[in-house]
């Protein structure tokens, strides 16, 4: 039973014990933070994150705008770092490796976690080059491994059969729906340990997100997938663990089903059932 | 119901406001877009109006008799004929020495009188350019005169009143003991020399003048000679302008020379055999080129060159082809311009450039005696006996024969050269100059200089966008953007004037320095890298963005160095001389030189460079940059493999705007190039563009001469040259935004 409080420290350790995530064993444990704090510049945007995201499964985090939790998703790969005045205490282990460790390769983080934006950001390339974009700069030019590559993505992105006659067209040729999935080709193309999702298809229309949200059920069996999404329904939809963060902290964490019909905690109830947000 | 009206007026009022707001804007953008589009079309359209009359073939008008007065001593026609520049005033002589001037308008004579021939009658006569003309007589003596004319004006008209002169004096100098056939005379301030061909034989006779400096009187020595040892009949003679060449063309195709130092036996210099057999000769303007036209219509260029070792002998400069077969049989050099008339036996009169190798008129006029015909000394008119014994004038239409493409464009083999070369010299003080108007060295100077500057520019000024751009820090960025910014609102007039005045002598005495600097600087700047890295433990990392800041002393440290090294590097590698090294494995040096250019126009155009490829690569979208570097591409990786051909259309844009300030700009290389028009391409030597061309010569240049208008070409060539580039640029930069584009 997710029946635990996670608003201070102290209930933080008992999540550890009883929790829902505590169910997770160790070795399936994709993604663990611990007392996670980041700030931006004196301002604090996380406070005491402390989360084990399962391996090979969907993680939706929830809450409402500016609650922190793009700001969490960016810590797993690091994308934070980019920003000058983020400082970041506490740790992060991707399967068991400290990712902000001293000597750590970002560019190798972010190749086992990666990453797909709220807005399709296809590159001003064909869509090959696209998709084979992640292999060539690990400096794979046989043609041969791309193509096979290529098509692979394509095809685990559901964009195969759209594209497959127009492969050298311009990216920027496609859809909305088409260009996401497209980003999310070229995202697996690579094969990542680790997806993360930062509100995928809040700028795609119906039956685009159908489209994406089928993809990530499928994509779950063979990678680890964090979702933001600002769609309640679309994390009932698909996710299996939910985490619902406000103001920079993780109010809770559990089954999907158990925050949703049943959560520990009156905000996310109050959250969930709308009441503000 | 009332505020409901109201309402509803409101609404009404409202979209039209906004409609004739609209219709406004719309109609004064366009007119301003259309504006600029005319006032572009406009410059073109003056530029080719300027240019177009250079161009234009020469012409002749018809014809004009000039009616003759009877007078008492009509007895026989003229042998003579000369005519002034303004076309007003034409001389006649008789056989006789009977001269008359005569109104070219009304025929009216104004003066008429005799010459003192002594009884003798005229065989010969040769008229120098510019209006002395030198009598032979059937006695052997020669006789100069000159028409001296002289404007005046009776209650507002203007008369010319004409009188003949005799600047040797009235008294004709003997030449000869029998009748003159042929005569050449060579003027001189100190001494004229003349030579005729006379009963079979050549003489010679040098005139040394004296002046009494109380009396103002005219004391002569003569000098007189004969060319000796010719075993063959002369046919014609020609003295060259220096009064040191005598040439005799004899029967009917043996050319040789004579040295004139000593006139009273030539000794001879060359002797060779032309093409074909000659009907004519004489000197172009300035008494440097022979020309010697022959049987089939050619006429032949010869000028005396000087080869490596001193020696002097003819080169065949050029060959024009003036007629079709028709032997040459007279030619008749303009007074003015390197030009000549010639005439054929079939009675075609054609007008020659020899400098611009151009036939520009070839008319048939009708058979001509070129002995009694005249060359106004503008070369605007030509006074002509024509076969019933009309005095004819023929009005001349022939402005700029000195430009073709050949002169513009080709290698010109010019008098006094000793080969074909490029060569800008557009003026001189005197009238035999040949100009000079090679359009070459000047767009190569053009290209040279922007080369240079765009060597020292792009790099600088690319890669400190990208660096500003994409890995800066953004607070410094904000400071450093606009600094460089504002080094483009730095007068270009400034910039010529510290790198003429301070930067080219300072890198002249400094040069084993500044060239140090230059090796040195990458060095030094990958070692304090290298350093930096080594040391990071212990000393700790710069926060990212801001390394420019430690880099800046190091950029001092260097420099210092340099310039305190380079002396003791000079001394100890170049034994203290470095430009003295550089003469000696064959490099000039000159003060103002293309690498100065290169620093000043580089210094000038890297903020136009930097400006614009920084914006275009700072406006990459982030999503995009975030996207390659989630996908575990270094900073690196995503610059080169996703910013760059992202923002390479505004890039490419920058080059081209930089090239094109490259090219136009003129105030820096007017002050630093040094302006001489040469061909290398030596980073140390200077050269003159096109555009500091137009500023230094257009003031001195006559409005409407050749010279005004070839500068007017010049802007022309670099109006199109401009026009070209960017159209290039535009379409490549439209091919770059279609598959970069739609971001």
């Amino acid at each position: 039973m997710a029946d635990q409080s996670f608003a201070l420290p102290e209930e933080v350790q008992s999540l550890g014990r009883d929790g829902a995530a505590a169910t997770i064993a160790d070795e399936d444990v994709a993604i663990e933070a611990s007392d996670l704090q980041l700030f931006y510049g004196q301002a604090q945007a996380l406070h005491d994150i402390n989360l084990r995201i399962p391996r090979r499964k969907v993680t939706a985090f929830i809450g409402p705008s500016g609650c922190g939790k793009s700001t969490l998703l960016r810590c797993f790969n690091r994308m934070n770092d980019l920003v000058d005045i983020c400082k970041i205490q506490g740790d992060i282990r991707l399967e068991g490796r400290d990712i902000y460790a001293p000597g750590v390769d970002v560019a190798d983080i972010r190749r086992e976690v990666g990453m797909v934006f709220q807005k399709p950001n296809p590159f001003p390339k064909s869509i090959y080059e696209n998709v084979a974009y992640g292999l060539r700069i690990q400096g794979i030019k046989k043609r041969s491994v791309l193509d096979e590559a290529v098509e692979w993505a394509l095809k685990g992105a559901a964009l195969w059969d759209e594209v497959k006659d127009r492969l050298d067209d311009s990216a920027f040729g496609l859809s909305g729906g088409q260009q996401q999935r497209l980003v999310i080709a070229r995202c697996i193309a690579v094969e990542p340990k680790v997806v993360l999702l930062d509100e995928p298809a809040s700028a795609l229309d119906p039956i685009s997100t159908l489209k994406i949200e089928e993809l990530i059920n499928q994509l779950k069996e063979r990678y680890t997938i964090v979702i933001v999404t600002h769609n309640m329904q679309q994390a009932a939809r698909v996710s299996d663990h939910t985490a619902f963060l406000y103001m920079g902290k993780m109010i809770e964490f559990g089954d999907t089903r158990e925050i949703f019909t049943n959560p520990t905690q009156k905000m996310t109830e109050d959250y969930i059932t709308g009441r503000y947000g | 119901m009332q505020s409901n009206n109201q309402s509803v007026d409101i609404k009404r009022a409202s979209p039209r406001w906004r409609r004739i707001k609209d219709n406004l804007a719309r109609y004064f953008i366009a007119a301003g877009g259309v504006g600029v589009i005319i006032a572009v079309l406009m410059i073109f359209v003056y530029l080719l109006h300027v240019v177009a009359p250079l161009f234009g073939s020469a012409s002749v008008d018809a014809p004009v008799s000039i009616v003759q007065t009877v007078d008492d001593n009509d007895a026989n026609d003229p042998v003579v004929l000369s005519v002034d520049e303004g076309l007003t005033t034409v001389l006649t002589i008789g056989v006789d020495g009977h001269y008359r001037l005569l109104d070219r308008t009304t025929g009216e004579i104004k003066h008429s009188d005799t010459l003192p021939l002594d009884g003798a009658s005229i065989s010969a006569s040769f008229k120098l350019p510019g209006g002395p003309i030198a009598l032979a007589t059937d006695a052997g003596t020669v006789l100069m005169i000159e028409v001296g004319y002289e404007p005046h004006f009776n209650d507002g008209v203007r008369t010319i009143h004409a009188e003949v002169e005799f600047p040797l004096g009235p008294d004709a100098v003997v030449l000869s003991d029998q009748r003159i056939d042929s005569l050449a005379v060579a003027p001189g301030d100190s001494a004229w020399t003349m030579a005729s061909i006379s009963g079979g034989a050549v003489q010679t006779l040098r005139i040394g003048l004296r002046e009494n400096l109380m009396t103002g009187e005219l004391r002569k020595d003569f000098e007189r000679g004969q060319v000796t040892g010719t075993g063959a009949v002369p046919h014609y003679i020609a003295i060259s302008g220096n009064q040191r060449y005598l040439y005799v063309g004899y029967d009917s195709r043996i050319l040789a020379s004579y040295n004139l130092s000593q006139v009273t036996s030539p000794p001879v210099l060359e002797r060779f055999d032309t093409a074909a057999p000659m009907t004519s000769m004489r000197m172009l303007l300035g008494g440097i080129s022979l020309l010697i036209g022959d049987q089939r219509g050619v006429v032949t260029q010869y000028s005396p060159v000087r080869d490596d070792t001193g020696h002097t002998a003819l080169a065949q400069l050029r060959t024009l082809e003036v007629f079709d077969g028709e032997p040459v049989t007279a030619i008749i050099p303009e007074a003015r311009r390197k030009g000549f008339i010639a005439l054929s036996d079939a009675g075609h009169f054609a007008m020659v450039h020899t400098t611009a190798n151009n036939v520009v008129l070839d008319e048939r006029i009708g058979d001509v005696r070129p002995t009694v015909a005249s060359l106004s000394p503008r070369s605007n008119g030509w006074v002509y006996l024509d076969a019933a014994g009309e005095l004819e004038l023929l009005p001349i239409n022939n402005r700029h024969p000195e430009v073709s493409w050949h002169s513009l464009w080709e290698k010109v083999w010019y008098e006094n050269y000793q080969e074909p070369e490029y060569v800008w010299q557009s003026s001189a003080a005197n009238h035999d100059f040949e100009p000079k108007f090679s359009l070459t060295p000047l767009a190569f100077g053009t290209l040279k200089a922007a080369f240079y500057a765009l060597l020292f520019a792009i790099p600088i000024g690319l890669l400190g966008a990208i660096y500003t751009a994409y890995f800066m820090a953004p607070k410094l960025r904000q400071t450093v953007k606009p600094t460089i910014e504002i080094m483009e609102a730095l007068p270009t007039v400034i910039l010529g004037f510290l790198a003429g005045l301070w930067l080219a002598p300072y890198i002249e005495n400094h040069l084993a320095a500044v060239l140090g600097m230059l090796l040195l600087m990458p060095f030094g700047m990958l070692g304090f890298a290298w350093l930096s890295h080594r040391f990071k433990s212990t000393v700790g990392e710069v926060t990212d963005g801001w390394q420019p800041l430690l880099l800046a002393p190091v950029v001092v440290v260097v420099a210092w160095l340099s310039l305190h090294v380079g002396s003791l590097a000079e001394y100890l590698l170049f034994d203290g001389n470095i430009r003295g090294w550089l003469n000696e494995i064959g490099v000039t040096y000159d003060q103002r030189n293309a690498m100065i250019v290169g620093i000043a126009m580089g210094f000038g155009v890297v903020p136009t460079i930097f400006s614009i490829a920084e914006d275009a690569i700072f406006g990459v979208p982030r999503s995009l940059t975030q996207g390659s570097l989630s996908l575990g591409a270094t900073r690196w990786q995503t610059m080169v493999r996703v910013v760059l051909p992202t923002a390479s259309p505004g890039i490419f844009s920058a080059l081209m705007i930089g090239l094109g300030r490259a090219v136009g700009e003129t105030m820096i290389v007017l002050m630093a190039t040094g302006n001489t028009p040469i061909m290398d391409f030596n980073i140390f030597e200077g050269m003159r563009t096109l555009s500091a061309n137009i500023a230094v010569e257009m003031p001195e240049s006559e409005v409407g001469g050749t010279h005004y208008r070839v500068l007017f070409l010049a802007a022309l060539v670099l109006f199109l040259f401009t026009f070209v580039v960017n159209t290039i640029a535009e379409q490549v930069r439209h091919r770059l935004r279609q598959k970069y584009g739609s971001l």
